[in-house]
């Protein structure tokens, strides 16, 4: 298991933390998703299989953008 | 200093500077819209025909909406494409079709809305400014914390000064720090000495001495020496890298009262823009009045606000935390904020926790003089390597140490030698047996120290006995005092140890607490816990290097620790002080931001509850509806705000 942290750009009230938690649990191997949307950041585990592209296009599928994906 | 400045503003004063530029221009539009509206609607005055009224709101409207409020008509009715909803939506349509009604009222009998668009527009903005100023403010401690760190360090290489960015700094780099600017990163201090302000980091308001060997935090102030420090740690691997990371990950953690409002919040605008769409029905159905039916529809869509609902858990948490931060209390779980509440039973470990974790000189009985008895002492245990031995060195702050001949170590009693021909010995009572010494004169003494929990050694010279001296883990000055606390607000205090009966008793006593679980191995501590939550919620307190597993099997596991020698993964809450204390205030510092999470759902919910069915009845302006809104949210941010204000540290 990974820990991925996400910055996002573009959230602008809670329901859009609430509307990319949703996107993203669509990923698969994605875990524990969290957007904290005072942080403008979303944090979860995953797997190997996971990909920043992934991430990426989950987000924007919302309308915001993952303007940094980081694994660690 | 004006080298560590920061040119890049913080997203929050940025959004805070958008959202005033488009507030300034949304008013100067709005404002003779609602004079004309007001004239009209209200005082029946006709001072244009109606149609070129219409044709001026429609004008004047189009920059507020199209222009001014773009980025949420796009953002909102994006919605509606990939089915992503957002407070935008609502916002977006309802001003979309307050507008529209503007249009229409040219070819059929319909009331005109458009001078309502733009006010709906201006006060949603007026709202979001007001609410990002807000947030602006509850973010502020964690936004310092981002800011703390050094910006540039004055590396040596090659014997030579240079000013190097922090982010080109490397591990074993030595540099010079001078009075005044902050250490660059964790590293040992080489060379100098100096009062360290760790304010900032562990929130230990006094400054801390700092000379060779020990370690230094970066990001913490060098006050008036000057420092030679190593790196042992740079980049992400900072003691302030991981609380900085411990306290923005927190955030995102969810607390299980909000599970609910969250619940909500994400069926919220769907379930709002279904009630509006059969609000509009419904009216146009009794009424026959379609006028009468948008207006409703409009006020529904702008009054409801699932802005406050969401935020309202999270924008607690993040004053609490932060105010936490500055204090040293790191709170890594936001559950364990509303676990705390219902704690009974708090178990501390002792080494470490209880105590200062490492042995001192307590009370010493002499027949000679102090200084000349302390002064043979430690002559003789400057030469062995043993914790005990490094205690009376330690008290015995020599700088040069009197010869000794014929050193020897009498392995688990004591050390024999000779210093000016007189034969030295100290050791415990078996070695004195082993001597042949009778220790009758000073049995009582050692037979006191010993119920104490306390280690005796006993100094002879000249097969004398010359004195006693005491040796135990002191008790850290401020643990009597937290603990006497929570007994008095009743909560069940508990020891738990792996040392002996005596001395955890001992220490227990003095303490004030009177359940006490001695001789537990490591691996047992966690089934005493677990013993003990048959009955109650338990609250573990210890060190997070030894005692990992109990900080997680109890149900609030706080980690204590000093500087950097936390291990910050372990325990719910973390401690960056090694004080008692701080249990106390994270006590009260969870509980006040649990009250405010609370309040804030109460209000939020109430809101809700409260104001969509006024606007579904057609009671509500659309104005009004989304005067009540803005206020909704700010109401939410500025209770968390006022957490701030509770005296929750009045005595640090």
């Amino acid at each position: 298991m990974k820990k991925v942290t996400i910055l996002i750009k573009g959230m602008h009230c809670a329901s859009c933390a609430a509307n990319i938690e949703k996107s993203l649990s669509k990923v698969k191997g994605l875990k524990n998703i969290r957007v904290a949307f005072l942080m403008k950041k979303g944090y979860a585990d995953c797997d190997d299989t996971v990909t920043a592209e992934d991430i990426k296009i989950a987000v924007k599928k919302t309308g915001y953008e993952a303007t940094e994906v980081a694994f660690a | 200093m004006n080298h560590e400045h920061d040119h890049t503003e913080p997203p929050e004063d940025q959004e805070i500077q958008e959202w005033k530029k488009k507030l300034l221009w949304a008013w100067v539009c709005t404002i003779p819209i609602a004079l004309l509206m007001f004239s009209m609607r209200f005082l029946s005055l006709t001072l244009i025909p109606e149609s070129t009224a219409t044709l001026l709101f429609l004008l004047i409207g189009f920059p507020v909406l199209y222009l001014i409020g773009f980025s949420t008509l796009r953002g909102g009715l994006q919605g509606f494409v990939h089915l992503y909803f957002t407070m935008d939506s609502l916002i977006a349509l309802g001003t979309v079709i307050a507008y529209l009604t503007g249009i229409f009222s040219f070819f059929g009998f319909m009331q005109d809305y458009s001078g309502v668009a733009a006010m709906i527009m201006t006060i949603f903005i007026t709202g979001k400014y007001i609410e990002a100023q807000a947030r602006g403010k509850a973010t502020q401690e964690i936004r310092k914390l981002l800011e703390l760190g050094a910006k540039q360090a004055r590396v040596i290489r090659d014997k030579q000064e240079f000013m190097i960015p922090i982010s080109a700094i490397r591990l074993g780099d030595i540099f010079l720090v001078k009075p005044g600017e902050k250490i660059p990163t964790d590293g040992i201090v080489i060379k100098g000495a100096s009062a360290v302000d760790e304010s900032m980091v562990t929130g230990e308001s006094l400054p801390v001495e700092k000379t060779i060997k020990n370690s230094v935090i970066g990001a913490t102030i060098n006050q008036d020496g000057i420092l030679y420090m190593k790196a042992t740690k740079v980049g992400n691997d900072t003691f302030l890298s991981h609380i900085i990371h411990l306290v923005e990950e927190a955030q995102g953690t969810k607390i299980p009262i909000q599970k609910l409002a969250d619940t909500i919040t994400n069926i919220f605008v769907p379930a709002i823009l279904f009630l509006a769409l059969f609000s509009a029905i419904g009216w146009y159905f009794f009424t026959g009045n379609i006028s009468t039916s948008l207006g409703v529809a409009v006020a529904v869509l702008v009054i409801a606000c699932p802005c406050s609902l969401g935020l309202a858990v999270p924008i607690s948490l993040m004053v609490g935390s932060g105010m936490g931060a500055k204090a040293g209390i790191l709170i890594r779980k936001g559950e364990a904020i509303q676990t705390m509440k219902s704690i009974q039973t708090i178990v501390f470990d002792k080494t470490g926790t209880i105590t200062k974790g490492k042995p001192e000189v307590t009370d010493i009985y002499r027949l000679i003089p102090e200084k000349k008895l302390l002064t043979l002492a430690a002559a003789l245990e400057h030469l062995s390597e043993h914790p005990i031995g490094h205690a009376i060195v330690q008290k015995a702050q020599l700088s040069h140490y009197p010869a000794v001949h014929h050193f020897m170590i009498h392995r688990g009693r004591g050390l024999a030698g000779t210093i000016n021909k007189q034969k030295i010995l100290i050791g415990n009572a078996t070695l004195f047996q082993e001597e042949h010494i009778s220790l009758t004169s000073v049995r009582s003494i050692i037979t006191q120290y010993q119920q104490e929990g306390k280690t005796t050694m006993i100094i002879a010279v000249n097969k004398k006995i010359y004195g006693v001296i005491a040796i135990a883990d002191a008790i850290k000055e401020d643990s009597a005092e937290a603990i006497r606390i929570l007994n008095d607000q009743g909560y069940h205090t508990v020891m738990l140890t792996g040392d002996n009966a005596v001395t955890a008793h001992a220490i227990a006593r003095r303490v004030g607490i009177t359940t006490v679980f001695a001789n537990v191995l490591p691996e047992e501590k966690i089934r005493t816990i677990e013993k003990l939550q048959k009955k109650d919620m338990v609250a573990f307190i210890g060190d997070g290097i030894n005692d990992a597993p109990a900080l997680k099997q109890s149900n609030v596991g706080i980690a204590i620790g000093s500087g950097t020698d936390i291990a910050i993964e372990a325990g719910d809450i973390v401690l960056a002080r090694s004080s008692l204390m701080d249990v106390v205030y994270a006590i009260y510092l969870s509980k006040a931001t649990f009250r405010k999470i609370q309040q804030n759902l109460f209000w939020a919910f109430a809101y809700n509850i409260i104001a969509i069915p006024l606007a579904v009845s057609g009671i509500l302006h659309p104005v009004i509806a989304e005067t009540a809104m803005a206020f909704s949210s700010i109401t939410v941010v500025t209770n968390a705000n006022l957490l701030r204000r509770t005296n929750i540290f009045k005595k640090r």
